[in-house]
Order: C-alpha cells, then sequence, then structure tokens
C-alpha cells in the first residue's frame, strides 16, 4: 500500500516548536558565541591558549577519555552479567544502576570525599603510597565514573536482551570458546550500543561540575577541569574568558553528539519522510 | 570464569556505587530519625524544597508539551533543515550546565541589550525564578523528544490513516490514536525529565543568586548546608531527593518492563 | 504491527489540554510572578530588606544581628521586618550584585569587592565615608592547626615545608582567599629588612605548592578542614572563635608572628535601594551594624572590635600600598598568582 504523503501542513505546530526552539536553544546559544567573540577573534584566542584554559580543557579531555574507556569495559561487563547470569544481589544491582542519575551531584563529591579521601582508611592508606585518589586527578576520574556509571550498562542491556542467541550457540558448536563467542559473535552486535553509551558518558563528563568540584582539588594548572575553570572565570568578573572557553568545551560535546547521530544515520535508523 | 566476572562487577558496583549510597544513608540518619525529620523541615530546607518541586513541575509541563510536539514535527512533517533541528533538540546534552548558566546570564543578564530591556519592565530573569525555571527547562529539553521520537517512528502512520479516513480530525487523531501509542515511551521520557531537574544544580550556580526562600533550590540548598557546621541538614536533604529522583527511577524500570513486554509481544 | 485498539481518548484529550493550558500560564506567572517577587505580600505592615552577604557572616547575621535589628525597628517604628538573605562567597556575591542582584545591603569579605561594586555603580563612590572606612567587622588572618600542633608550625614558613598539607579556598571565587593570600605576601614582604619581593613571592609558591584543595569559599575550607582534611587550614580568627562557641569544640589555632588585619566592608547597593524604596531602611540597618548593639553581636560571633589598637605584629593592607595595589601586584594580569602557577619548576 502506498505511503499517504504525511503533513506537511500543520503550520502552527511546526511554528510553536521551532519559536520554542529559537528561543531556548538559538538564542541562548548565539549569546554564548557573542559573549565569546564580541571582542573580536584576537582575543578570542588569547582566552582560549591562556595556559590555564588550555590545561583545563586537556585534563578534563583525559580525565573523560580514561572515564569512558573504563566504562565501556566495565559497563559491557556489568550488562552482560546482568542479563545472561543470575546470582544473589541481581535485583537489588539492577535496581540501583540508575542510583547516579538520581543522587544530586552535589552530594555524590561529598561522598566520595568521606569515603576515599584523606580521612577514610583506604584513602589514608593510599595517600601513605602516594597513590592519593581524591583531591588527585584519580578523584576526578572516580567522579567521572560514578555520574556515567549508567550510560553503557543502560545502553547494552536492551540489546544483549533482545540478542538472537542462535548465533552465539551455532559458535558453541563449532568449538570456539567463550572468549572467542563473545568476541567474535557478540561484540560485534554489541558495538553500536557499547559506542553510543560511551560517548554519551564521555559528552556528559566533559561537563560535570557538581560531583568534581568537590573532589577534584581545584588547582590551577593540575588538578582544575575545564567546567571548574569557567566557573571560576565567570566567579572573578572575567565573563569573556568564560564564553571563549566554553565556546571550545561546547563545540567538543557538539561534535561527539553529531557524530553519533550521523553514525545511527548510517545504519539506516532514520526511516522518516 | 561466570564467577570471576560476577565477582568483578560486584566489586566494581560495591566500590562505586554501593559504598557511596550506603555513606549517604548514613550520614543522613546519624543522630536518628527525629534529627533527620528536624533537617528535613527545617524552614529553609523546605522552602528549597517547594522551590524545587515547583521549577521542575513548570520545566517538566513545558517541556512534555513542547517535546511531543517537536516530536511530531521532527517524525511526521516533512520541511528542509530538519537534520539541523533533530542537532538542536540534542544541544543541552552537549552543553555543560555551567555553560548553560553562562548563556542565560549573557542573555538575560542586565549586560545585554534583552537584559537591559527586560529590566525597563520590571522583569528580572537571572537571580530571580524566571532563571530558574529557564535554566531548568534548558537541562532537559530533549529527553521527552528523544524517548518520543522512535517510538513515533516505529508507531507508523498507518493507523492515523485510518482515523482519518474514518472521518477524525488531526487533534482526534492524534489525542486518540497516536497519544496512546508514544504514552510508555513518553512516560519514560517525563520521568527522565522530572529526575534531571531535581538534581539540577551547576547552571543554578551561576543562575540563581541562591537567596534564600527565593531563589534557593534543594540543591543550593544543601550546597550551603555542606559548608555549615552542622552538615547533618545537608545529607537529610541529599538522601531526601535522591529519595524522591529514585522512586521515579523504579517507576521508570516499571516502565522499561511493560515497554519491553509489549515489543516482545508484537 | 500490530493493531492497536482505539482508546477512550476523552480522558486523555482533557489531559492534554489542561496540559496545554498549564504550560502556558505556567509561563506567563513565570515571567510575571517571579519578577513581582520584590512586592510585599502582606500589605503595608512589612518592611523588606534583602541582604547578600559573605558566607562567613551566616551565623551572625541570621542568629544575632538580623532579629536584633529586627527588634530594635519593632521598637523604634512598630513595623515588622522581613529579610530576604544570599550567602555566598564574597566573589560570587560581587558578581550577582553586579548582575542584578538586588540586595539592598551587601556585605562582602574586602574593600576590592566594594570597589567592584562602586566601579559598576551598584555602590556609591564614597562608600567608606564612615566612622572605621566603612567597615564592620575586623579579624585576623591565622593558621588552624590539628590538636596539640603535631607539626609544630608556628609561622608562614612553616606551611611551606614538605609534608604539611594546607587547605584554603580559591581566590577566584573567594575574597577571604585573597586576604589569605595578602597575608602571606605581606608577611613575607615586612619579614625580610627592606622590602623584598622576591622573598615574599617565594613564600606564597611555597605555600601554594603544599595546598591540598581549594574550595570555593572560606567557610567551605574550614569545613573540609575541620573534616579532617589537611594538616593546617589558613583561616580567619572570627571563624574559629565561632567554631567553638557553636560546637564547645576549638579548633587550635596559631597566630604568626606577622599577620594580616581583615577588614570587611558593608554598604547600600543604590540601585537596589531605589528600586525596593527602602533607604532609610537600610540606613539604619548599616548604622545599626556600626553602632554598639551591632558592634557587641559581631564580638559575640568571634569579630574584634573596630577602632581598637592593634597586636603586635598586624599589619593592615595600608602597609602594603593598599586594597587596590596589591590586588594588581597579586591578582593582576601579569601578578604573581598566575606566574606562579604558570613558572613552576617543581612539582608538588
Amino acid at each position: 500500500m502506498e505511503r499517504v504523503p504525511i503533513r506537511s501542513a500543520g503550520g502552527l505546530l511546526r511554528v510553536a516548536s521551532l519559536s520554542y526552539l529559537g528561543v531556548m536553544i538559538v538564542l541562548p546559544l548565539s549569546a554564548l558565541a557573542w559573549g565569546a567573540f564580541a571582542d573580536g577573534l584576537g582575543p578570542f584566542v588569547r582566552r582560549i591558549s591562556d595556559p590555564f584554559a588550555r590545561h583545563a580543557l586537556f585534563l578534563t579531555a583525559v580525565t573523560a577519555l580514561i572515564m569512558a574507556v573504563i566504562n565501556a569495559v566495565t559497563g559491557t561487563l556489568t550488562a552482560w552479567v546482568l542479563v545472561r547470569y543470575e546470582f544473589p544481589g541481581k535485583g537489588l544491582m539492577n535496581a540501583l544502576i540508575d542510583l547516579p542519575f538520581a543522587v544530586p551531584t552535589v552530594v555524590t563529591g561529598v561522598m566520595l570525599v568521606a569515603l576515599y579521601g584523606p580521612t577514610s582508611v583506604l584513602g589514608a592508606i593510599l595517600g601513605e603510597y602516594g597513590l592519593g585518589v581524591i583531591y588527585e586527578k584519580p578523584g576526578i576520574v572516580l567522579a567521572l565514573l560514578f555520574v556515567g556509571y549508567p550510560f553503557v550498562i543502560r545502553s547494552v542491556q536492551p540489546v544483549l536482551l533482545e540478542m538472537d542467541r542462535m548465533e552465539e550457540e551455532a559458535a558453541a558448536t563449532l568449538g570456539a570458546d567463550g572468549w572467542t563467542t563473545f568476541r567474535r559473535v557478540t561484540l560485534p552486535t554489541l558495538r553500536p550500543a557499547i559506542v553510543t553509551g560511551t560517548a554519551l558518558a564521555f559528552s556528559r563528563a566533559l561537563g560535570e561540575f557538581g560531583s568534581v568540584v568537590m573532589v577534584a582539588g581545584n588547582r590551577p594548572l593540575e588538578t582544575k577541569t575545564a567546567p571548574m575553570y569557567i566557573f571560576g572565570e565567570i566567579e572573578s568578573g572575567n565573563q569573556r574568558g568564560a564564553a571563549a572557553v566554553s565556546t571550545i568545551l561546547l563545540a567538543a560535546s557538539l561534535l561527539i553528539l553529531i557524530g553519533l547521530n550521523i553514525l545511527q544515520r548510517r545504519k539506516g535508523e532514520n526511516r522518516d519522510g | 570464569m561466570k564467577w570471576a566476572l560476577i565477582g568483578f562487577v560486584q566489586l566494581w558496583f560495591a566500590i562505586l556505587i554501593l559504598a557511596p549510597a550506603i555513606a549517604l544513608l548514613r550520614a543522613a540518619v546519624e543522630g536518628g530519625l527525629g534529627s533527620f525529620v528536624r533537617a528535613v523541615s527545617a524552614p529553609e530546607a523546605v522552602a528549597a524544597f517547594r522551590l524545587t518541586f515547583g521549577v521542575t513541575a513548570i520545566a517538566t509541563v513545558v517541556n512534555t508539551v513542547f517535546g511531543v510536539a517537536i516530536a511530531v514535527v521532527l517524525v511526521r512533517h516533512r520541511f528542509p533543515g530538519k537534520a539541523i533541528v533533530d542537532g538542536l533538540v540534542d544541544l543541552p546534552f552537549a552543553v555543560s550546565p555551567i555553560i548553560a548558566g553562562l548563556m542565560l546570564v549573557v542573555l538575560y543578564g542586565p549586560g545585554s541589550p534583552i537584559g537591559r530591556r527586560l529590566a525597563e519592565w520590571g522583569v528580572g530573569v537571572v537571580y530571580e525564578l524566571p532563571g530558574l525555571v529557564l535554566a531548568t527547562t534548558f537541562v532537559t529539553l530533549p529527553f521527552v523528544v528523544r524517548e518520543v521520537v522512535p517510538v513515533l517512528r516505529e508507531f507508523g502512520v498507518d493507523q492515523e490513516e485510518v482515523a482519518r479516513t474514518l472521518g477524525a480530525g488531526r487533534w482526534t487523531t492524534f489525542v486518540r490514536v497516536t497519544l496512546p501509542s508514544i504514552r510508555w515511551g513518553l512516560a519514560y521520557g517525563v520521568m527522565l525529565t522530572i529526575s534531571r531537574s531535581l538534581g539540577e544544580f551547576g547552571a543554578l550556580m551561576v543562575v540563581s543568586g541562591n537567596i534564600i526562600g527565593r531563589t534557593q533550590t534543594a540543591t543550593l540548598y544543601i550546597h550551603d548546608e555542606i559548608e555549615s557546621f552542622e552538615p547533618r541538614g545537608a545529607y537529610a536533604a541529599g538522601l531526601a531527593l535522591a529519595a524522591v529522583s529514585f522512586i521515579l527511577m523504579i517507576g521508570m524500570e516499571r516502565v522499561r518492563a511493560r515497554v519491553e513486554a509489549a515489543e516482545h509481544g508484537d | 504491527m500490530a493493531v492497536t485498539t482505539f482508546p477512550t481518548g476523552r480522558s486523555e484529550t482533557k489531559r492534554w489540554g489542561i496540559a496545554s493550558i498549564l504550560a502556558a500560564s505556567a509561563i506567563v506567572l513565570t515571567a510575571v510572578g517571579g519578577s513581582g517577587c520584590g512586592a510585599p505580600t502582606r500589605g503595608a505592615e512589612v518592611d523588606r530588606l534583602t541582604i547578600g552577604a559573605y558566607s562567613v557572616l551566616r551565623e551572625a547575621l541570621r542568629e544575632g544581628i538580623l532579629p536584633a535589628f529586627a527588634r530594635h525597628r519593632a521598637a523604634a517604628t512598630g513595623r515588622e521586618v522581613v529579610f530576604e538573605e544570599s550567602y555566598n562567597a564574597s566573589g560570587a556575591l560581587t558578581r550577582s550584585i553586579v548582575s542584578g542582584f538586588d540586595a539592598d545591603v551587601a556585605l562582602l569579605s574586602i574593600e576590592t569587592d566594594m570597589d567592584q561594586l562602586a566601579r559598576a555603580g551598584r555602590v556609591a563612590s564614597d562608600w567608606r565615608a564612615t566612622p572605621h572606612g566603612g567597615m564592620i567587622t575586623r579579624s585576623l588572618v591565622v593558621i588552624g592547626v590539628r590538636p596539640g600542633n603535631p607539626l609544630a608550625i608556628a609561622d608562614w614558613s612553616d606551611l611551606a615545608e614538605p609534608g604539611v598539607d594546607v587547605l584554603y579556598p580559591d581566590p577566584k571565587t573567594s575574597g577571604g582567599a585573597r586576604w589569605n593570600l595578602f597575608a602571606i605576601w605581606g608577611a613575607g614582604l615586612l619579614g625580610s629588612d627592606r622590602a623584598d619581593e622576591a622573598a615574599a613571592e617565594s613564600l606564597m609558591r611555597g605555600v601554594q605548592r603544599r595546598v591540598v584543595n581549594m574550595d570555593a569559599s572560606g567557610r567551605q575550607s574550614l569545613a573540609s578542614f575541620a573534616r579532617g582534611i589537611g594538616d593546617a587550614a589558613v583561616t580567619y580568627e572570627n571563624e574559629l572563635r565561632l567554631r567553638e562557641r557553636r560546637l564547645g569544640s576549638a579548633i587550635e589555632s596559631v597566630v604568626p608572628r606577622r599577620t594580616l588585619l581583615i577588614e570587611g566592608p558593608a554598604a547600600i547597593v543604590e540601585t537596589s535601594v531605589a528600586k525596593h524604596g527602602n533607604r532609610e531602611l537600610a540606613d539604619d540597618f548599616l548604622r545599626f551594624l556600626h553602632g554598639e548593639e551591632g558592634q557587641a553581636i559581631l564580638s559575640e560571633f568571634g569579630f574584634r572590635p573596630l577602632g581598637a589598637p592593634l597586636p603586635e605584629g598586624v599589619f593592615t593592607l595600608r602597609d602594603l600600598d593598599g586594597a587596590a595595589a596589591i590586588q594588581r601586584r597579586v591578582f593582576g594580569d601579569d601578578g604573581i598568582w598566575n606566574r606562579m602557577f604558570t613558572d613552576r619548576t617543581e612539582a608538588r
């Protein structure tokens, strides 16, 4: 049956929706760009090449990347274990996966400091060996791992649940061991979901503030991340500098999301006219 | 091997998620249930929670209505530049909350033409309630759209066509055919919106001014209390906020289970 | 795909109708209601005063000054005063007032913040024209240590020793942090026979190298210390006195041989009182802060009396060429603060 052309009228709906997006998204975005470039390209470049800004951006990117890689592995493993195995405590774990979405970030930071900071048993021991976590760079990764925890799991879980086990079973009968089966049969199916979840976690990590600000130590050129740097510049009256660095951070996150969109489109998920 | 994996996953979970959750629980109820209740019913805490719930309600309603509208436009309409619109909707995911707050301050603060004009008319945005609502609405904008769009796509136009053939108008078709089909995706999106709104912090740090009773939300109250001499109020409020969100999460899980059951049933 | 049954859409229609009306009214109400917040709701019997104060003043205001002032007003005018308060790091507060936060009275932690408000036209340029140069609080920069002072910290140079973990807040957001750094700078400068800037800078670098965490505000920094972080916290005498009074337990402190006098300014925000029409109330409040009762309350909360002679070894910003000059020297674009990090040769 031929598809009846779908509405290209319905003007009011479109106008309302697009106006909403215009006011809520385009306008603030333009304001940011204006704030960043209002003084010209020269000052913009100067502000983003400021050693403090550069380091903050670099630190943010690196910690987010480390978190993303760890999360990709542990998240996939967790999803696998949750879907394929039965074990005591499974129900509780499954229910608590989304906890990082529920806990306000400001609380997360304080809890992590209390648990793993220099006043805790673990933190004190680690500190003795120079392996301090809280108030050092690993603390940043720890906080990011907490807030990013659900992304890969929740992305991979549905795919695992829906997966047709026949191919895996076929591989097993052909003599492949568990790991080989996983690597050559399961993983390719999971890959898009892993990539999506990881990219989302990475994007979130680039912008994370509430939890990181409590655990990072806030030392310029050491443990000050980009959102913390931007916040400091806003608070000390350097709105233009804050806007400039924000533009860079925003552009990076945007590129990732656009990349994700393109990937999903290419998979043929775009079925509307 | 299997048990090694399970053990590792559980250990990771325990270190990363369970331990902080238990620490929060303990810190909040340290001193007994009575002190917890007292902390949560302190006037500033109550004011902060009321404000948070109010702002969340507004942001959720607005983003639900417009979210569905945008989803319909994205999926059912044909017009140039749709990919751009798609990207715009996702933008808040790419924006750090601090940057979101900065955007609003630059746009509506006294340094901008819009801000100055609004000030002339006596309308305050930054450091007033509208700023909180705008910030929260901005960061939660994509949720409903993203959850409804795939469901709307799946659903297909066939039944809408049938309804139209039977003489139903556009609105009736929407309400009686489209909406019910997207309801689980919609519910999930709404719950995500609420949960995220309750916990918004970074943007509010920039936009709110932290005025007790006027613009101090629950998260800002928690932030204030953490640095006070008796931080128990912070942990109690933090637990309360997390509990509300968490109960919504559990609700979400039920929705997800029903969605998956429905999909498997097809 | 399975055909879904047509639901009874009536409740859904109603729900969506209500939702759209709610959304529309929400937007309208928000725009109108939010900004109308300054208007008194209980009619003409209530006066409103909006106060922006830096975080350390929280208890002193909420528990001492504000109730006492309300009593004073009730006795003098028979009217109730309702306060709106915002407590924040001094830098954050300054920024928000510049950006439009309509505090009627600003109580900041350092005069350079107040000068910033004056430059932005929020505060009168002659805000210093009161008996004590516009200041209402006085305190000292001191070093908080662990019980028994196990690391035998006696002076600033001890904070630069390896193995000492130091806490102080971030000068980007905290006015108090700037006091700390000025104190260290000044001590280094005045500690040598001639004003040796190199020695001062070296002292500052040495201490910063030992800093574990820079919290956003002075209060937050002390809270971290109280929670067990660090061996020494650069903090304010009044904070420690208050802590002792409130919690019964004292944090031991060391007053370095040379330290800085902290003076906190307060002024009326002209643009806000013009908007709210409560200038007389704001004036009265400021007078109260300067007056005997206000000062007595402040000293209960740990502050020193204004105008008393300075103890031995205490210097002021004026001894360092004034607040503006030292602000430029330390925190200017080519200031020592920025250089301290970019010229670092030694890791922590």
